[in-house]
């Protein structure tokens, strides 16, 4: 079921007389903040980094007819900050890590075939194997007290770490496997296709009990986890191309019933984002986005401006079900 | 200056730490005039200084027991305004959940501080600088570090008093995990997990040693902390300007032993206090207010 069928499901304001929050507060703020170097900062004013570079760009995407230079500038910015083993840093000078997989995402253009700089920063994702579960981190469980017996998860379902060395979790997974849904498969490095199969049975296995997901433990000591909204939402989005799995209807369920308690514009912009993706009822998301942001100005985080943007336009077709190449043909 | 200008002094030069304990059985108390009354005790330098305050913030906590509480935070910013701070910023990067504001925004952060664009920091998307860490007791080496924490003159660190399930007991050293950028290193930092929860604490901490800890134990967690524990009131708040001292200080109250809490044996070496007789207490004796924690059967070890 293509997803991109269902953008009626976000409310949108353009089509009225007042100009809609996205368009008085939330783009401006992201035109403004973009640095001369094509990049964004975390704020305004601050150095250039791939995350919210790669969030401003998809979100700024949604009309880039409108901005065409913006949108050229920010992937020239991407492409220079690729380092050579195809993995992006997080921050200029740092080792490749989990933001390679937005970088990707941000760069990709759907109606063509990925370009050699995707193709690139997919083989080291491919090749960036999580810690746990390897031969030496299994003899380490045998000879010292094992993790397992604290954390219950099956360690041989891999996905991603937020950087290399470490353990799997749950949102870099996601952004991963999202993205790969984008790419099709003929595309794809030597073993990406069992990776990807890997990393969404990873998913599935971290899902608290009763539904959502946490970082990536989901019962520690025998206590079930608490879901979070954002790793819950990024999970959902990246399991959304079966809709019948019975661990995204339970988290679906959780993140409506936790709805309405969010405190942060993150979080609601992003839970917005997921239910209308999923066809779940959601109430308007402009008033509560713009109250919260006369509270804090979201703290002038750009990421954050970059989520509302995506929230309060249509569905975007990388949230789409299907490849990227077989949707706009 | 926090960032390598203090000196790391091995136990045997090091003179002896003074620590005060004081009761509040509530955060409605006047919790700005008790930590008046102590910080004068132990007078900061912080005339025309950049005061950065580091929070607990790990996750949002419907029950008040993971998070230290905004009522103190808002005394102790009072107290180091009152004193002559140029500056006092509150600045954390919350360990498990990416919504920093989702957090302060639960817990009314802005209730008591007012309006808090230009006063909080979110340290997990700060711009940072790469700087060699101090010690070497991790394979780190070299940290991304918040340039509102390297830049900061006076850095206090102000944790919940809570039991860990990884490490025993998380206080003022512990709190430091929260100022390295999940920007960088994950939400959780699961680089410092992989580095050795206990070398990366010493770590962090050897290069930006605290100046000052206040530790809220009014309300703290017994049990499988830090966020799946139980409600501890331990009425007190612990505070000094040896962060080691007053981290075996609040372990004691706990009932814990400190000798056996790794990282704060280790953490005697070079970075403050331990031994009780190197610790001059003032306020409450702790044994007018020690309360003992409940922990985890994996750490029944570490009972005094």
């Amino acid at each position: 079921m293509s997803l991109d069928c269902k953008p009626a499901m976000v409310e949108r304001k353009e089509a009225d007389d007042q100009p809609s929050f996205r368009e008085q507060f939330c783009v401006p703020f992201l035109l403004r903040a973009q640095n001369s170097d094509g990049g964004w900062g975390y704020r305004p004013e601050s150095e250039s980094s791939v995350e919210p570079t790669a969030w401003a760009t998809l979100a700024l995407r949604q009309k880039a007819a409108q901005y065409p230079q913006v949108i050229e500038r920010a992937n020239q910015w991407l492409l220079q900050t690729q380092r050579t083993e195809g993995a992006w840093p997080a921050s200029a000078g740092d080792p490749g890590c989990w933001v390679t997989g937005l970088a990707c995402l941000a760069l990709l253009d759907r109606a063509n075939s990925p370009g050699a700089e995707i193709l690139k920063g997919l083989q080291w994702l491919s090749d960036s194997w999580p810690a746990e579960g390897n031969v030496w981190w299994r003899l380490r469980q045998r000879w010292h007290k094992s993790p397992d017996t604290v954390v219950h998860q099956d360690h041989a379902l891999r996905g991603w770490g937020w950087t290399p060395g470490t353990a799997s979790w749950v949102e870099p997974t996601a952004y991963i496997l999202i993205l790969l849904r984008n790419i099709p498969e003929r595309f794809y490095p030597s073993g990406t296709s069992k990776r990807r199969q890997l990393g969404e049975k990873m998913l599935s296995n971290r899902v608290c009990p009763g539904g959502g997901w946490n970082a990536g433990n989901p019962m520690v000591y025998g206590v079930p986890g608490e879901p979070r909204i954002g790793p819950t939402v990024w999970a959902l989005l990246a399991l959304s191309d079966n809709l019948n799995r019975p661990e995204s209807t339970a988290s679906l369920d959780w993140l409506e019933r936790n709805y309405q308690h969010i405190s942060g514009p993150g979080s609601v912009a992003l839970a917005h984002l997921c239910l209308a993706v999923y066809g779940r009822p959601v109430p308007p998301l402009e008033p509560r986005l713009s109250s919260l942001y006369m509270e804090n100005n979201f703290l002038s985080n750009v990421v954050v401006a970059a989520w509302a943007c995506l929230a309060l336009g249509t569905v975007p077709a990388w949230l789409g079900s299907a490849p990227a190449m077989e949707i706009e043909a | 200056m926090s960032y390598s200008h203090s000196p790391l002094l091995p136990s045997f030069s090091r003179p002896a730490s003074k620590v005060a304990v004081r009761r509040a059985s509530s955060y409605e108390d006047d919790l700005e005039g008790l930590l008046w009354e102590t910080l004068l005790e132990f007078n900061p330098q912080v005339r025309d200084k950049t005061v950065l305050i580091k929070p607990n913030f790990v996750e949002p906590d419907a029950q008040g027991i993971i998070n230290t509480h905004p009522a103190v935070i808002r005394a102790a910013r009072d107290v180091f305004l009152r004193l002559g701070a140029k500056t006092v910023v509150i600045g954390e990067g919350p360990g498990h959940e990416r919504d920093t504001e989702g957090i302060i925004e639960g817990l009314r952060l802005r209730d008591y501080i007012g309006r808090l664009e230009g006063v909080f920091v979110d340290l997990n998307t700060d711009e940072v600088s790469t700087v060699p860490t101090r010690t070497h007791a991790s394979k780190l080496k070299k940290l991304s570090l918040p340039r509102s924490v390297l830049s900061a003159d006076f850095v206090v660190s102000m944790p919940k008093m809570k039991t860990h399930h990884w490490v025993g007991a998380t206080l003022s050293l512990k709190n430091m995990f929260g100022i390295v950028p999940g920007n960088c290193y994950g939400w959780p930092k699961n680089v410092l997990h992989w580095a050795g929860i206990s070398s990366s604490i010493l770590d962090i901490n050897s290069t930006v040693r605290p100046d000052f800890a206040i530790v809220d134990g009014i309300i703290g967690m017994e049990g499988n902390g830090p966020i799946q524990g139980v409600q501890k009131k331990s009425g007190v708040l612990v505070m000094g300007d040896d962060p080691v001292a007053v981290d075996a200080t609040c372990a004691r109250i706990m009932g814990l032993c400190p000798e056996r809490i790794d990282y704060l044996k280790r953490a005697a070496l070079l970075l403050g206090n331990l031994d009780e007789d190197k610790v001059e207490q003032c306020g409450e004796s702790i044994a007018g207010v020690k309360n003992p924690f409940d922990i985890l059967p994996a750490f029944q070890g570490l009972r005094a």
